[in-house]
Formats: C-alpha cells, structure tokens, sequence
C-alpha cells in the first residue's frame, strides 16, 4: 500500500449491487467516502446496510464497480486488511483463545498492529490478560476488540453495530475512545448502528439507506440545517399547512410541522423553531416525503 | 512465513486437547500399565504356580533372554518400546479425523471466521495450515509423546534392573531406538499422502457443510459405493479408498519376505527397506500421484469455498 494520497478517496463505489437468488439486497448503490471522515450508514434491519460493508470488506462478491484504497476487495482481500480494521456485528473474537493469545497472533499476522498500545488501551480496562474470550462478559469481549483494533494503524476502521448489547457506560466509552484516541485526519471510520443518538455527534457524515438504495448521503452539518421543526403557535395552522411540511405531529397539544429547505426565518414567524435531532430527520426521510 | 508458522501455531492451540492432551494421557497410562506388569511380573509368574528355571523376577528373565540371543536382544527391546508405547498411538486417526472436519466448520459456526477474515492472511494460507498441521504436526507430536514414554519406560525398568540385577546397560539399543523413531515417522508421512486425497476431501466438506459435516464426510462415498455395488457390481472406488487408506501397502510390501529370522530382522526390515520400497512403489505408482491431483482438487475447492464464507 503505497501512494494512497489524501485527495483519493477510501471507498469509490458505482452500481454496486447485491442478489440473493431472487432477492436483491442491494440495489447499484453509488457513493463515495473521503478521507479523514466519520460516515454514519443509518437503516433499518434488512436494509441492506450489512451487505453493502461486507462488499466494502471483501467478504462477499458483488455486481458493480467498486475500489477501497485503490484495491478490488474481492480480489485482494489480504492486501486489503493491511489497511482496514473491522468489527462486525457479532462477537468474533475466538472464544476458545486466552485475551494475551488473541494478541500474540494479531502480533505475529498483523504487520501494522502495535502491541504496546493495544496492552496500554487494556490496562485501563479490567479485562484479565489470562482469562479466555469465552469467559468475558460482553463489555469485555468489545474492549479487546477495540484495544485490537485501535492498536492498528489503518485507515478504515469499519465499525457494525459495535455496541449492540453493551450497557450504557461501555457505549459511552466506546465512543469517546474511538473519537479522542483513534480518529484523525488520516483515517475513515464508517459506522452502522441502531442507537443514532449515540453516534450523531461524532458523526461528519451520514448515509441513509432503504430497500438496498441510498436514499440520502449528506454531511452532518448540512443535513442539520437543512431541517427544521416549528412548534405552531396558535392561530398559525393554516399558514404553516401552505408551506408544505414534510411532515405534522402534535406535541403537548400543539401542532408540529418539519420543513426541509426553508429557511429559519420565514418559519420562525410561524412559531418556535429547533433543529432536528439525526433520528428525526431519518424518520422524517424514511417516510417518504423528505425527497 | 512467519504468518504460516504463526497460523500452524494458532491451530495447535486450537486443537491442543486432541494434539498433546489425548497422547500424554495415553502414554502416561501405558507407562502406568508397564510400571505396574513389570513391578508383578515375577509374582504373578510364582502366583500362578508356575516354575520359569529359577526366574523370579524381570532382571532374571532378561539376563536369561540377554544371554540366550545377545545378536537379537537389543531389538527386542527396541520393539518391546514400540509394543509398550502403542497405546499412545491408537487415537491419531481420530485425531486427524477430527481436527479436519471440525477446521473450516467451526470457524464459520462460531462466526471467528469474520475475525480471522480482518487479518491480512490470505484464505489458501488459512486452508493449507487447516490441512497441514493434523497431518504433519499431529503426528509428530504423537510420536513425541510415544518417545517420552518409551524413554521414561526406558529409564523406569533401568532403575528396576540396578535393583534386580539385571542388563541394565542392554536396555539402552539407543542407536536402534533412534532409528525406529524416523523409520516409524517416515512410514506414517508416506502413508498421509498416500491418504492425502481422502484427507482434502474431509477438510473440503468442513469447508463446505452448513451442518453435520460428520454426515457429509462420511455418507456420500457410502452411498456412491453402494450404488456402484448395486447397479455396477463392481467396487472400484470402494477399493480405491481402501487403497488410499493404508491398501497400498499390501502391494508395496507383497515381495517381502515372510520369513522373519528373529527380531532384528524384522526391525531392521522395518526401519530400512520398508522405507525405501515404500517409496519406490509409491512414486512409481500412478494412483499415489493422482491421489495428490485430487487431493489439490478438493484443497482448491475448500480455498474457494472459505473466499465467500461469512
């Protein structure tokens, strides 16, 4: 892996698609994800989320163009795998290994892991070194895979549902780790969860996908501004119905109404204004009126 | 290369229950076996009443046998080891059976095969250190243990000869004792590739079953051979298995003589020709070399089935 520039980027995909005999989980997604970003790919169950990151990984064969670092990941996995780091959405780690086994041979297969951080990242947990993977409770087998993972210097880190069925205290950490001692310019981490709340303000882009397409890739900062949600006050119904929100509620008695693109100041005449939290916005697409 | 070593590595500890635990146990209660028949011996041969020209215990009757054949004596011994230690043997096939079966199978049950996956290894690398340490490393490890315990042996009845009075000196054919090891090695070696076909073929469906790999390994060659037995009447690859499986020796070693003058012909047969007409028939034979070209096959097959496994 030589002269990947900072100006290609990471992940370069055109038509991507996916069939299962006569399913089609994903439908020619095209994207592209620089450099030195937090991409968020937001999507219920079976949106093809999964499938569009094991083309990305190499783990499955797809239709369509697709480049990771300048590689075909259905050709050149091994080469691959120097550069990215992944964890899927289920425990991987070899529960019949001892924690220090698991590091002896991400060592000796893994030319860019360090083993110095990876036993520094562990001595602030409390994950026993002798104690076999098996043996560890589900907060623990995450922390020794992020302590591998963060111990090796890649540049796409690819993250599943990392925290699904950690409590909150894991989670938490889990982030503020990835976000203080892992990220920078230098790297991509890509990342699906459920828990958008969680993820949305480290996030610097997002990508949301439904039915196998991608229905929305947009930057964090963008996309919060594009939304907003009035409270209307008393009296403003009809007004704020001619506007055409893209869609009503009612809070506290009150109507609700979300526009996209309009700007704050024609809406604030109609009432109370905020910003859109990212699990707003994804419903508020998902339904269908957001395009 | 040091991914491979580290690889074969990961797979000995993986398996480390069937490559060292199963051959230590067995050896230890051979040991126990021996320590406690010879420590009897001569009690039991007086329990039973039975008079032996004036042996009552072991150093008697190997001074006896010492004096008697000192040419045949020291292998004798040699293959005494060998009888004493064979118990340690019995599980290998099962061992390597297994291992097969269970490598590219349970990687993929217990999804570790995604962690695997995010290391740089190539998936043939993976494959070929799944098929080469069961029958490489696997029974050099046995015949590691089977060496310890015929030296503890070795020493154990050393000790009871000071004591008794014995040959302690004659029980030491360390030269023999050496040569049978990388005899013994050498013929199971020749006789892994000879099984090498079979072998792939259990690796490529622990490569290939969703479920049941046992069923899958074992019922398809049965049922092609019974329906060649019903509709054929023939068994051509009925015996073409039982050729891979060890059959090959019988045409290997059917010019040998039969008459063996005592044990040092037998070991002598055993550690020398035995090799060497082993290998001359083999390479010679046109069934041992497409054997391999099957078992490529089927190692190609598992390569391209664990590419698309998640």
């Amino acid at each position: 892996m030589t002269g990947q520039t900072s100006g290609t980027p990471v992940v370069e995909a055109r038509g991507l698609a996916k069939r299962f005999g006569n399913f089609t989980a994903l439908k020619g997604a095209t994207f592209t994800i620089p450099l030195g970003r937090i991409v968020g790919v937001i999507g219920a169950n079976g949106a093809g989320k999964t499938t569009m990151l094991n083309a990305v990984l190499g783990l499955s064969s797809y239709e369509g163009e697709l480049r990771v670092l300048g590689h075909d990941p259905s050709k050149e996995r091994p080469a691959l795998m120097q550069d990215i780091c992944f964890i899927s959405d289920v425990a991987t780690l070899p529960k019949w290994m001892k924690v220090v086994e698991v590091l002896d041979f991400v060592e000796s297969v893994h030319p860019k892991f360090d083993r110095a951080k990876a036993m520094n990242f562990l001595s602030r947990t409390k994950v026993p070194l002798e104690r076999k993977v098996r043996a560890l409770s589900k907060g623990m087998t995450v922390q020794l895979h992020l302590a591998v993972v963060m111990s090796i210097d890649a540049k796409l880190l690819v993250l599943d549902e990392p925290t699904l069925g950690l409590d909150i205290m894991f989670r938490k950490q889990f982030y503020q780790s990835l976000l203080e001692e892992y990220f920078d310019e230098e790297r991509t981490v890509i990342i699906t969860t459920h828990q958008v709340e969680e993820v949305e303000h480290i996030l610097s882009d997002v990508m949301f996908i439904r039915d196998g397409e991608i229905v929305l890739e947009a930057e964090m900062d963008e996309l919060t501004q594009q939304f907003i949600e009035v409270l209307v006050a008393p009296g403003k119904e009809a007004e704020a119905m001619a506007l055409k929100p893209i869609s009503k509620g009612t809070t506290f008695g009150k109507s609700t109404c979300v526009y996209k693109n309009i700007d704050r100041e024609t809406l604030a005449k109609l009432g109370e204004t905020r910003r859109l939290g990212l699990a707003d916005i994804f419903v508020a697409t998902m339904t269908g009126e957001g395009q | 290369m040091n991914t491979f070593v580290a690889l074969v590595k990961r797979e000995v500890l993986d398996g480390k229950n069937g490559y060292i635990r199963v051959p230590v146990i067995l050896a230890g209660l051979t040991v126990l076996l021996v320590i406690c028949s010879s420590l009897g011996f001569g009690n039991m041969l007086y329990f039973d009443g039975m008079e032996h020209e004036g042996i009552e215990n072991l150093a008697d009757a190997m001074n006896k046998a010492a004096a008697r054949e000192p040419d045949e004596f020291p292998a004798a011994i040699t293959i005494g080891y060998w009888m004493m230690s064979v118990l340690a043997w019995v599980a290998l096939p099962f061992v390597i059976f297994f291992s097969l079966l269970g490598a590219l199978y349970e990687e993929r049950r217990d999804r570790s095969i995604l962690f695997w996956k995010s290391m740089p290894v190539s998936d043939w690398q993976e494959v070929l250190a799944k098929f080469f340490t069961p029958i490489v490393v696997a029974p050099i490890a046995f015949l590691g243990v089977a060496i310890v315990a015929q030296l503890v042996i070795a020493v154990f009845l050393s000790i009871l000869m000071v004591f008794q009075g014995g040959p302690v000196l004659d029980l030491w054919p360390v030269g023999l004792m050496i040569t049978s090891w990388f005899g013994v090695l050498s013929h199971f070696l020749i006789s892994m590739i000879w099984a090498l076909p079979l072998l792939a073929w259990v690796l490529f469906v622990s490569a290939y079953a969703s479920r049941m790999p046992f069923l899958w390994a074992i019922l398809p060659p049965f049922v092609v051979m019974i329906v060649e037995e019903l509709f054929l009447d023939s068994h051509v690859i009925a015996s073409w298995v039982g050729t891979h499986m060890g059959g090959w020796q019988d045409g290997a070693f059917r010019d040998m003589p039969n008459d063996f003058d005592g044990p040092r012909d037998l070991l002598m047969a055993l550690v020398n020709g035995l090799q060497w007409q082993g290998l001359s028939y083999s390479f010679a034979n046109p069934q041992f070399w497409l054997g391999i070209v099957i078992a490529g096959g089927f190692l190609w097959g598992a390569v391209e089935l664990r590419k698309r496994a998640i």
